[in-house]
């Protein structure tokens, strides 16, 4: 038996009475939410479900065959470049596989996509972080993604210990029936964590940003980095070899194989996000010419890099929530005059602190138009670094300005990287949510 | 660099300063440099020995582990309490303010780590967290009021002992716990509890650390955005708190 039909067998329950009628309430909620142009429903029509039956999600993940993806940065499109990847593997019963697409990956959005195909016998599922440890105690996963682990907002910092400890344990308590965990080597927390995993493959995801691994997460030394690679000088926490690296365009693996990733997708970090997924698809027994075909279907994740109008100005939409990937991301905002757009929202993180650990020094020369609720934060991070910039805090009037004209055509749109609430209301303003 | 220039001295950024407060050293040098003064930014890492000529140090906040670090390597190093001797002036922030102390509280541990001994504060863990953003008053050395804001998010409560006085009074926040007063001064060591980063918001505490180190009076300087900000801040959190 192949691997793939391994992947593909169904083990399917029927779901409990109580379970289909709370399914049914949260459909209709979510309908109701999408009618009166409330968002997609998605995390509403979970919150009813689970109200109706707690036991939703454990029931609901517990009766399929589970790939769980999750880190701070990345998580949505390596899910999507995953799911392309099984998809394309599977061919013909590529239908039979779910995911959440949409980027609703706490425990009501996970009920809600999960709910809406019963009998769907594989889930690729985007995972936030708070919800990693109840995907691997009730979801049994086969495969789980571990991609980086840094702070998503400031006042967020001192949870990132306390979810490291939560992951460690549960992939403890899975014992031999745990998942197949691929990680990235180059992430002290997530090696950590993975010291209690069944089996680890390894990928150098060689970051930017490390500026919040510099303590040992297993005795607290201060972390050695030397030629790219880091280890604890006071225990035997060190990077691992790893099994997976990124060489130009093509992911290489440590037997030798070289395959060249030819995304539609920019940056760095979208070749080693496309590389765990890889790496991914391979351990599940997709060949991996077939999964890099379907990865190179990928063009724009939940909004991510999709080009729009706005206010009549052709835009490429670039997402960063958190100093790691604004330093990953500022690289692909290429144009000039280009927009930055930030805001301090609940999705956003309420301190914007972060702004002056990112380094803005390679947009000197450029004109910056700060734009969104909180553009006056960004002013003056840039004034400190003598950057040249404007304030405009509306993003439809930012996008008609007068200083846009000229510098772009439909090849060559104006950037615009924002925090998490401007780029909703970009995709809005450009029709494509 | 010419030897006659101002230093900026921004300690252990790798282990106290994950919340930005590295942006305090920028705009301390900036203001310098904005006035035409001659001025060096110089980053210490763990290791690196500490110079002895700087004239503004700064710590800035992090987590539990990284301030017991913080403490053994600067007391093993010894430099910055040589440029304390020397004149140098201190500005330390959240976690680095609190280590600044004569002993402070690791995460759920109760149990006291010796401080730097620097500032007579002793800090425990509160009973809550203390996060969001924060406004207090500061009595500035020509007597006038100066308004401070910020982002606090700490869960230490600091208790001032009779060699340190209190910074600034407290009208939205914690500060150093109770609500009243935030940060302490000893001296020529100052320290406070919000990030933001706090010099960035506040221009008047950042040009009061340089005269004091320089011993010399600065002229203004005009940045239109930082007054905007600092206006849209502070009718910001008025508004939230009312
Ligand atoms: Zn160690």
């Amino acid at each position: 038996m192949s691997s793939e039909s391994r992947f593909l067998r169904h083990s399917r329950q029927r779901s409990s009475f109580r379970l289909g009628t709370a399914l049914l309430a949260g459909r209709t909620a979510a309908l109701a939410s999408r009618l009166t142009g409330r968002g997609s429903g998605a995390s509403i029509g979970g919150r009813v479900t689970t109200t109706l039956d707690p036991k939703a999600f454990a029931e609901l993940i517990a009766s399929r065959r589970i790939a769980a993806v999750t880190g701070t940065n990345g998580k949505t499109t390596t899910t999507h470049l995953l799911t392309a990847a099984i998809r394309n593997g599977l061919g013909d019963d590529g239908s039979q596989v779910i995911t959440n697409a949409d980027g609703a990956n706490l425990h009501h959005g996970i009920v809600s996509t999960l709910g809406r195909s019963l009998h769907a016998p594989v889930a690729i599922l985007e995972t936030d972080e708070r919800v990693v440890a109840d995907t691997v105690r009730l979801g049994h996963p086969e495969i789980l993604v571990l991609l980086n682990f840094s702070r998503e907002q400031s006042d967020h910092n001192h949870e990132m210990a306390f979810l490291g400890r939560d992951w460690r344990a549960a992939l403890a308590a899975a014992g031999p029936d745990g998942p197949m965990v691929i990680a990235s080597s180059a992430d002290p927390l997530i090696v950590w964590v993975c010291q209690r995993a069944r089996a680890v493959v390894w990928v150098d995801t060689n970051p930017r940003w490390t500026a919040d691994s510099t303590l040992c997460p297993n005795c607290g030394g201060v972390l050695i980095r030397e030629t790219a690679r880091w280890h604890c000088p006071d225990c035997p926490l060190s990077q691992p070899e790893a099994d997976w690296w990124v060489d130009g365009d093509e992911a290489v693996s440590r037997k030798g194989d070289r395959h060249r990733l030819g995304l539609q997708l920019p940056g760095h970090f979208n070749l080693t996000n496309a590389t765990c997924a890889l790496a991914a698809a391979v351990e599940i027994g997709i060949s991996p010419d077939a999964a890099l075909a379907g990865m190179r279907t990928v063009i724009s994740p939940a909004g991510r890099y999709a080009t729009a109008t706005v206010s009549g100005t052709t835009v490429q939409l670039l997402l960063a929530n958190n100093p790691a990937s604004w330093t990953e991301c500022l690289p692909l905002a290429v144009s000039d005059p280009l927009v930055l757009a930030i805001d301090a929202a609940a999705g956003d993180g309420r301190d914007l602190s972060w702004l002056w650990d990112v380094d803005f020094g390679e947009l000197t020369g450029r004109t910056v138009i700060c734009s969104g609720p909180r553009a006056l934060d960004l002013a003056v991070r840039l004034d400190y670094s003598g950057i040249d910039h404007v304030v405009i805090e509306d993003l439809a009037e930012a996008l008609d300005s007068p200083l846009l004209d000229g510098h772009w055509d439909a090849d060559h749109p104006i950037d615009v990287l924002s925090s998490s609430t401007p780029f909703q209301q970009l995709r809005q303003l450009g029709g494509l949510a | 660099m010419s030897a006659a220039a101002v230093r900026i001295v921004l300690l252990y950024p790798s282990l106290l300063g994950a919340h930005g407060d590295q942006g305090n050293a920028l705009v301390l040098t900036r203001r310098l440099q904005l006035r035409g003064i001659e001025a060096e930014l110089v980053r210490i890492a763990p290791g690196d020995p500490v110079p002895t000529d700087g004239s503004v140090y700064l710590l800035g906040g992090g987590e539990d582990a990284a301030q017991t670090t913080a403490v053994h390597e600067l007391k093993a190093d010894g430099g910055l309490f040589t440029a304390l001797d020397n004149g140098a002036v201190l500005f330390a922030v959240c976690a680095g303010y609190q280590i600044c102390g004569r002993s402070f509280t690791n995460g759920t541990h109760d149990r006291g780590v010796d401080g730097l001994g620097l500032l007579d504060i002793t800090t425990r863990r509160g009973p809550e967290r203390a996060v969001g953003e924060s406004l207090s008053h500061w009595r500035m050395p020509d007597g006038s009021v100066s308004l401070v804001t910020g982002f606090e998010n700490h869960s230490g409560w600091s208790e001032l002992g009779t060699d340190a006085t209190p910074l600034a009074s407290m009208e939205i926040g914690w500060g150093n716990g109770d609500g009243q007063t935030d940060g302490a001064v000893q001296g020529r060591v100052i320290g406070i509890y919000p990030h933001g980063p706090i010099l960035a918001r506040n221009p008047d505490l950042a040009d009061h650390l340089l005269s004091v180190a320089l011993g010399q009076h600065l002229e203004s300087i005009e940045l239109p955005d930082v007054e905007a900000l600092r206006s849209r801040r502070i009718d910001a959190v008025r508004a939230d708190r009312s």
